[in-house]
């Protein structure tokens, strides 16, 4: 592993100059230095654009903001898995190291990609609590402090999409939504106000592209860099749309 | 709100666990007769045929035929919307989503020839009734025989595996710590049965 060269880092970077073009690789070549991540390395590219056989390039092209497993925008694929490159240490990476877009989504260019498809499906499940005047807020009711730990935890999803990109089932083959979103409508059914638009979020994941789209695969549960107990709250969405679809069925 | 998508999933599930697997459990309840002899299996076999024609044919084909061709063909749909990526992602449960798949693509392939030669062909058109002979001569072909083992062990590891995700699907099994235990019952239960077909498969050798 890094034992063998501390002087230097050697990344293989799968690069796309814009969303039609053809992936390449090139090599790049940097000096080592102590807690050095990936975000860091690709900002040392950036410095000096040249790769390993002395070639001068455009610098690499990659989204990041908060640089504390906290936002999701540096989500990348590291080595084969999805993860956000912030929090991936060099030290604790196999060189040469791979880096390539997450090709689930729609790439823009070199490790840059569209996250887009997930805010539409947050916008599908109704992932927010309607506070529009319809009902009384004043006294805004608690949450029930028995849920709340779930929600809690539910809520740290940051939309980065590793969750998305280790699913078998999402990606340009297929319309399910994946994970993220699908999750995302428990919360807000947890959710005091939230829980008021509950049939509404589940009669939606019972259409195409929603929850019946899971094949088990449990991916995502693994690759959570937020440690949510996705496939957990997933077999809960799954008997609550089961419910849902008793009450369609006999309450006509 | 109709919802035909999530239906259809459904109906594939429940078509899967009761009608396929009930399917399954009888080939291997009656075929296990093989292992006393010749008299036993064809005296099960007889019983069988004690079930008036139309009564017969019309579990055939409406708790059987249908229920296959439904759960094969969505199928088809379901196993083209995966990527499989168990290169990146080696855990257990991504390599049972990837052996689901494959299974049911070699079992496809298998229940066309198996149902076309055996069931239609030899029983139908030629009217040859199935007895411990003609299937002692059928599978004593080593190419046969390997396919049909290959088919058996494919059907229970698609069936045991199917029973995990059902409870998953179904929302009854919900946390890890229950997931994992059904899991690992289901793939107990499909090495019991793995061990059953091969000794009474093998017993037509002996």
């Amino acid at each position: 592993m890094a034992e063998q060269n501390k002087q230097t880092v050697t990344f293989i970077i799968e690069r796309q100059d814009g969303p039609d073009s053809k992936p390449y690789t090139q090599e790049f070549e940097i000096p080592y230095r102590p807690a050095l991540n990936v975000v860091a390395s690709l900002m040392e590219i950036q410095k000096n654009p040249v790769t390993k056989d002395g070639k001068k390039v455009a610098p690499v092209v990659w989204e990041c903001n908060c640089l504390e497993k906290v936002c999701g925008a540096c989500m990348m694929v590291i080595n084969g898995r999805a993860r956000q490159a912030c929090c991936a240490l060099i030290d604790e990476l196999e060189q040469p190291i791979h880096l390539a877009p997450a090709r689930t989504f729609p790439v823009i260019r070199d490790l840059l990609i569209d996250r887009s498809v997930m805010f539409e499906s947050l916008k599908r499940i109704q992932g927010w609590v309607e506070i529009d005047g319809t009902w009384e807020v004043k006294d805004a009711p608690i949450q029930n402090p028995y849920t709340a730990q779930t929600a809690y935890e539910i809520s740290h999803c940051m939309t980065c999409g590793c969750c998305l990109e280790a699913c078998p089932n999402v990606g340009p083959q297929s319309d399910f939504i994946g994970p993220a979103p699908t999750v995302q409508a428990y919360l807000f059914n947890l959710h005091p106000l939230g829980k008021f638009d509950k049939e509404k979020r589940l009669n939606t994941l019972m259409e195409k592209g929603g929850i019946t789209s899971c094949g088990n695969s449990q991916n995502c549960v693994q690759a959570c860099p937020k440690n949510i107990k996705l496939t957990t709250y997933l077999a809960q969405v799954n008997r609550d749309v089961n419910k849902q679809a008793l009450k369609n069925i006999f309450n006509k | 709100m109709i919802n035909t998508t999530f239906y259809l999933r459904r109906l594939h599930s429940i078509c899967g666990l009761l009608a396929l697997g009930g399917m399954l459990m009888e080939h291997i309840f009656t075929n296990s007769m093989a292992l006393g002899g010749s008299a036993v299996f064809n005296a099960a076999l007889e019983t069988m045929e004690l079930i008036p024609k139309p009564i017969f044919l019309g579990i055939e084909v409406g708790l059987i035929a249908v229920p296959f061709l439904f759960h094969g063909i969505y199928g088809i749909y379901i196993a083209l919307q995966a990527k499989n990526n168990t290169g990146s992602y080696g855990y257990a449960r991504n390599w049972q989503f990837l052996l689901q798949r494959c299974t049911a693509w070699y079992l496809l392939v298998f229940l066309i020839w198996h149902v076309g030669y055996l069931r239609i062909f030899t029983k139908g058109i030629s009217g040859t009734p199935i007895s411990y002979e003609l299937v002692q001569s059928y599978i004593s072909n080593p190419i046969i025989f390997v396919l049909y083992i290959i088919a058996m062990f494919a059907a229970i590891f698609h069936f045991c595996n199917g029973i995990t995700t059902f409870c998953m699907t179904w929302g009854i099994a919900k946390g890890p710590r229950i997931q994992c235990v059904i899991d690992k019952l289901c793939m107990l239960m499909a090495l019991a049965l793995c061990l059953v077909t091969v000794a009474y498969m093998g017993s037509y050798l002996l």
